[in-house]
């Protein structure tokens, strides 16, 4: 029960106020709150517009290298998209090359929804690698 | 919103920064007579793959339409290169 519910119940028990005020009380915080809480979830988990790909290493002589790239999640949908432009001849190609290297992989079950709906769940990934003198970060922000 | 300026900054050896900065629009009024040679160059390699040319020019829009705000940095030793896409 809510803070201000129990004051609610509160003042009705002492004859504050009556049971209609209560009542309408009551339905007004319970408006108040699911806004409140939708708010302060769409806050607290912006949606991410970039991937990014930030890799730092040593390099023997003693200085560094880096590498930061940052591709923004709608190219990676528009990329997915053109998946199905892939003529069915390519698709069948590839999947018999696939099929002779072991992989027998059918590209026909992999819809370009499925491909969107992986993008769109990227948010959630954070691949950290961290080596002596390397150190990879995989993100979305 | 389709790219309006790409900027390319090459950091040489010596330690200097060479910047370019390419505006996209005017680069293509200006290549526009190629662009188009490169149009119908794409719709018969369409039809001789067997590919929507419609569907091939959304899509190439579509990608082009997402590509401000990619940027990559590539930096080895004293040499560098930044590209940028606003």
């Amino acid at each position: 029960m809510s803070e201000q519910r129990r004051q609610i119940l509160e003042m009705l028990a002492e004859g504050k106020i009556t049971a209609d005020e209560a009542e309408r009380l009551i339905n007004a915080v319970e408006r108040e709150q699911p806004e409140s809480s939708l708010g302060i979830g769409a806050r607290s988990k912006a949606k991410p517009k970039y991937l990014r790909v930030v890799l730092n290493s040593a390099d023997g002589s003693g200085g560094q290298d880096r590498i930061n790239v940052q591709v923004p999640l709608q190219l990676l949908r528009a990329g997915v998209r053109l998946t199905s432009l892939i003529p069915p001849r390519a698709i069948t190609l590839a999947n018999e090359e696939l099929d002779k290297s072991g992989f027998p992989i059918d590209l026909n079950e992999l819809k370009p929804q499925q491909l969107e709906e992986l993008i769109d769940h990227l948010d959630e990934v954070i691949v950290d690698i961290d080596d002596a003198d390397t150190s990879i970060r995989v993100f979305c922000e | 919103m389709i790219p309006q300026l790409v900027t390319v900054r090459r950091r040489r050896a010596d330690g200097r920064w060479r910047r370019l900065f390419i505006p996209v629009v005017p680069v293509a009024l200006l290549l526009s007579p190629l662009l188009l040679l490169a149009v119908v160059g794409g719709v018969v390699a369409c039809f001789m793959f067997d590919v929507r040319p419609l569907g091939a020019l959304r899509g190439i829009g579509r990608v082009l339409w997402a590509l401000p705000g990619t940027r990559f940095e590539f930096e080895e030793g004293r040499t560098a290169l930044h590209v940028r896409i606003r």
